[in-house]
């Protein structure tokens, strides 16, 4: 029984700098395989849609431009992502990675949150169906 | 003139304002060590002034059912009665303001002063929390006090008075600490039982007991708390500092101190586990008390065969 | 005593009771009883010793069988005899209660209760457990014709119940808010000055509906699902979800990748109680140690990171093995990683031991002997600071184990002391083994193929997490997703325990009893759904005033 075990520590850590990290002006180094926000490369996509049914949180969606002609765009929403990794596994083309690099996400607002991934013209032309949807047809007569 | 002054030195220097900035100096100072003494960084020098900035301008939430002098006077009393035992006391290495045979007594009464309403106001806080808070405060108060008081009065009675200033004028030239060693410890360890630093910290021990005897307080009357007992720290270390470490003397001299003392300080707060209230009181009124007396007995004994 | 002697020895002594038997797995014996045999058998149970009750599953077989099902678990070793009782599905069908000979069952029944809609008579607590105040009566969310329209809210009832009713003591409510928790529960203390001289608890504050949900996902999908239940025992979750699939659906993982499931679940143990030694250090006012533990505890979520891609909620198993792999300059910084732990954990045990100040709080306080262990159902290193010799690692090995066992720590004293020892000293074990496992690794592959479809069966797998045996129960229907889950936590059967020694202890000693048990939240409540679609209840300021003031109002009247 002794008063006071810590003191060894204590006096060591009076001497020494102290460990907190100094965020954001010294920002860390993540692990190589953190898992960051998600990369899709469109040109490997097949359209399977294997990574949206697997993912937990309904956070990424391939939506099918033309899947004769390989145009595939890519929706995810980060904020709705878990950072699991599933995608990654069921993807047998390898399409998706996520760096570990990419990991400070946060934004003031929530349209930032929602990421379209794609060849540049047709995640254009995805822009341009969502924005102005195609009129329908009135009824005959 | 004299009134001018009286006024000045209430409300500005060396009592008032600027004590009030040199405890919540001091108080930093505690901060910054127990959190190098964890490898933390630890707040920045205005930490504490902009805490009780922001408690003064916030919403103060009165509890239903309480009586209402009690709860927006008492934290006025508490302050009021730690500022007043500054001016008795050599606070920042300056003579006292005021002294008259007696102040001893009425310095350390008026610090108890703020311990008394601390347990008043829990009790008239009526929540769970603030009663058993304001219990733990005044059993600790019965515990602490006694030897607190018999190791203070060790140097008074080497010296022959009741006035701080003529205890302070001997202890320049007899440093007690090294005559009275046993009384020494007794008042360093009473200092941390009475400004309730842990390990003595069961009243407002925070994950049993929320805040303790101030948990329903908010805003103007929990930041006048707070720097209150900010001042009694200030006021309580330069008590022991005057008595034990040599009196007034170089006001930087004394600084430092003062400062040496809140560095032990500091070192067993990080060092040691809170105490259960019953095992603070065991430990007082076992050894604490019997120590001090102790040292009375001794001093007795030496001045007698002394003279 | 080997499995095939404990099933046995089980089948002769439920012989009188039993209306069939079944051996769905080699380990496993299903008995099917009466309602009113059940106090019979489990008595016939306890008597010869066999076991302790692990689990009570309720299930709703459907309207084409028109029946509901009780399932009671009792487990010794490897062995698991399952008690199947199966009741009219009707509202509030009557089973007997057996709390009076197995403590911890009352919890367990308050769940069939409000989850099933079953009556279990004589048991000496019916209310709510983990549903809310205000959850409408008869509609019962394990039910198969629940849906979420029905959970509309009522009108709140606006005291709480019980407040300040226990004879003329004072009563300390700790939580729901509260700095001593770090997740919300509800403890009620009658207090005689000091001493505590009655306790009472709620749970359910973050009930997310984990079960029900696992219904609506496919196999994949509910491995993340079951990872979230918890950010500490998240490895343990993912691995017993997956052996049980894995055992549903006959594939074998390979060797390498159970190897590595051992490595990432040992780091998980050093990282959750390295947490828990400085969250029951700042319960006792010891910040110091609080501090350093969590300073300590940054190295092995680094290495985490490095290994597995995250700090917490590693995600590293899926169906079939693992996702990454280890290799040589992983296993490098594991060995300089463990170094370091292996030194601090001395330290810590040192400390934990030998600090005046420290044992002044946890020495002889919360003394539980070895029967009082055994009786009140505790698991894990609560059980084993006693001397009960109760660790699933050991006594029905599963995955690596098998080849890379563990040596078992027990205590003797039982008080907190013992705990903060079994713990500290699990760890040392814990970091010997997985230098062991890392220098071993065998070759092989990391994963193998896995069907989506799984076939119909049931399961039941068992883990040890970090706070005591993790059981969980699968059933598929041949689909793509489960039929029913039922996961029982370990900190559900430590609760008993606790709210047991408080009483005679003084108030200070609360938060160290419960942060000396290491409860998890989270693990517990994860019911039914609580999703309901308007169930914002936006209380105004002066609302809310009125609310306090009227709960107030009735303690006044107490004093």
């Amino acid at each position: 029984m002794r008063i006071g075990s810590m003191y060894k520590d204590i006096v060591k850590s009076f001497f020494s700098p102290p460990v907190t990290e100094n965020y954001p002006l010294e920002k860390p180094k993540t692990a190589e395989r953190f898992r960051g926000r998600l990369h899709f490369d469109p040109t490997k996509c097949s359209g399977c849609n294997l990574c949206s049914k697997d993912c937990p949180a309904n956070a990424l969606e391939i939506i099918i431009l033309d899947r004769a002609a390989k145009r595939f765009v890519a929706r995810y929403n980060i904020d709705r992502c878990a950072y699991c990794g599933q995608c990654i596994q069921s993807c047998r083309f390898k399409c998706i990675t996520m760096p570990g690099d990419d990991w400070e996400l946060a934004a003031l607002t929530t349209e930032k949150f929602t990421a379209y991934y794609g060849k540049d013209d047709d995640v254009a032309s995805l822009m341009d169906k969502l924005t102005n949807p195609a009129p329908v047809p009135l009824p005959e007569g | 003139m004299n009134i001018i002054s009286s006024l000045i030195s209430l409300m500005f220097f060396p009592a008032g304002i600027s004590l009030i900035l040199s405890g919540m100096l001091y108080e930093w100072a505690d901060r910054k060590l127990v959190a190098r003494f964890q490898n933390r960084i630890g707040p920045r020098w205005f930490q504490p002034l902009a805490d009780t900035i922001k408690l003064l301008s916030k919403e103060e939430i009165k509890p239903h059912g309480v009586n209402n002098l009690l709860f927006y006077g008492l934290p006025i009393v508490a302050l009021s009665g730690a500022l007043t035992a500054a001016l008795y006391t050599p606070v920042i290495g300056l003579t006292p303001t005021y002294s008259f045979q007696g102040d001893l007594i009425v310095a350390l009464y008026l610090l108890s002063l703020l311990t008394m309403c601390t347990g008043l106001a829990g009790w008239n806080g009526a929540s769970r929390f603030s009663i058993i808070g304001a219990t733990r405060s005044l059993t600790q108060l019965f515990a602490y006090e006694a030897p607190f008081l018999l190791a203070l009065l060790g140097p008074a009675m080497a010296a022959g008075t009741w006035m701080i200033k003529d205890v302070s004028t001997y202890a320049e030239s007899h440093w007690m600490f090294i005559s009275q060693p046993v009384g020494f410890v007794v008042a360093l360890i009473g200092l941390m039982g009475k400004l309730e630093l842990p390990p003595f910290d069961a009243p407002e021990a925070e994950t049993e007991i929320v805040a303790g005897a101030l948990t329903e307080y908010s805003g103007r009357g929990l930041a006048l708390f707070h720097i209150g007992k900010s001042v009694e720290l200030v006021v309580a270390i330069s008590l022991v500092t005057a008595f034990y470490l040599g009196g007034i003397g170089n006001p930087l001299v004394f600084l430092l101190k003062t400062l040496i003392i809140l560095l032990f300080m500091s070192t067993l707060q990080s060092m040691l586990t809170r105490l259960r209230i019953d095992q603070t009181v065991g430990i007082w009124w076992r050894f604490g008390a019997l120590l001090a007396l102790l040292q009375i007995l001794v001093i007795v004994l030496l001045k007698g065969w002394l003279s | 005593m080997t499995t095939e002697t404990s099933l046995k020895r089980a089948t002769e002594i439920l012989a009188p009771f039993s209306k069939g038997n079944a051996n769905p797995e080699t380990n496993r014996l299903d008995v099917d009883i009466e309602a009113s045999d059940l106090p019979a058998a489990t008595s016939a149970l306890m008597r010869n010793q066999w076991g302790y009750l692990s689990a009570i599953t309720p299930t709703d077989l459907g309207k084409e069988m028109n029946k509901l099902e009780v399932i009671y678990h009792f487990c010794e070793g490897a062995a698991i005899t399952s008690l199947r009782i199966h009741l009219p599905r009707e509202d509030q069908p009557d089973i007997p209660s057996i709390s009076d000979q197995i403590p911890v069952a009352s919890f367990f029944e308050r769940e069939l209760g409000e989850m099933l809609g079953v009556h279990v008579v004589g048991t000496p607590d019916s209310s709510r457990l983990f549903l809310p105040d205000d959850w409408p009566d008869r509609v019962y969310p394990l039910r198969e014709d629940f849906s979420v329209e029905q959970a509309a809210p009522v009108v709140p009832r606006a005291t709480l119940p019980e407040i300040g009713r226990v004879g003329n003591k004072f009563t300390v409510p700790i939580g729901p808010q509260h700095p001593a928790l770090k997740e919300p529960g509800h403890f009620e203390f009658s207090v005689d000055g000091e001493i505590i001289t009655g306790a009472r608890m709620r749970l359910g504050y973050v009930h997310r509906g984990i079960e029900k949900a696992t219904e609506k996902r496919n196999w994949i999908q509910n491995l993340y699902l079951l990872e979230r239940i918890c950010g500490i025992c998240s490895h343990t979750h993912t691995s017993a979800y997956a052996m049980g699939v894995e055992k549903l659906a006959q594939v074998e993982v390979p060797r390498r990748a159970q190897a590595i499931r051992e490595i990432i679940a040992g780091l998980e143990r050093i990282h959750s109680h390295l947490l828990w030694l400085g969250v029951a250090a700042h319960e006792a006012g010891f910040d110091t140690l609080f501090m350093y533990s969590w300073r300590d505890r940054e190295t092995v979520m680094d290495l985490l990171e490095t290994l597995t891609g995250n700090r917490v909620n590693y995600s590293i198993i899926v169906l079939g093995g693992v996702k990454h792999d280890i290799a040589a300059e992983h296993s490098r910084s594991i060995h300089t990683a463990l170094d370091y732990l292996e030194e601090r954990i001395r330290y810590y045990l040192h400390i934990v031991t030998t600090d005046a100040s420290f044992l002044q709080r946890t020495r002889g306080i919360g003394t539980m002997t070895l029967e009082e262990a055994r009786h009140f159902g505790a698991l894990g290193p609560t059980a084993r600071a006693s001397g009960l010799e109760r660790d699933v690692r050991i006594d029905a090995p599963y995955g690596a184990y098998h080849y890379f066992p563990v040596s078992l720590i027990t205590g003797e004293n039982g008080d907190l002391e013992a705990r903060f020892e079994v713990r500290m000293k699990e760890l040392l074990v814990t970091c010997f083994t997985i230098r062991t496992l890392v220098d071993n690794l065998p070759p092989g592959e990391l994963a193998v193929r896995f069907p989506r479809k799984i076939p119909a069966g049931e399961t039941i797998s068992r883990v040890e997490a970090p706070r005591g045996e993790a059981f969980y129960y699968i059933k598929s229907g041949g689909g793509e997703s489960p039929l029913r889950i039922k996961i029982r936590t370990p900190s559900l059967c430590n609760w008993t325990s606790v709210l047991n020694k408080a009483v005679g202890h003084q108030l200070a000693d609360v938060p160290m009893l419960i942060a000396g048990m290491d409860p998890c939240f989270s693990c517990n409540d994860r019911m039914i759904t609580v999703r309901r679609k308007n169930d914002l209840q936006t209380f105004s300021w002066s609302q809310i005033r009125e609310y306090g003031i009227r709960k107030y109002a009735a303690v006044r009247e107490l004093k």
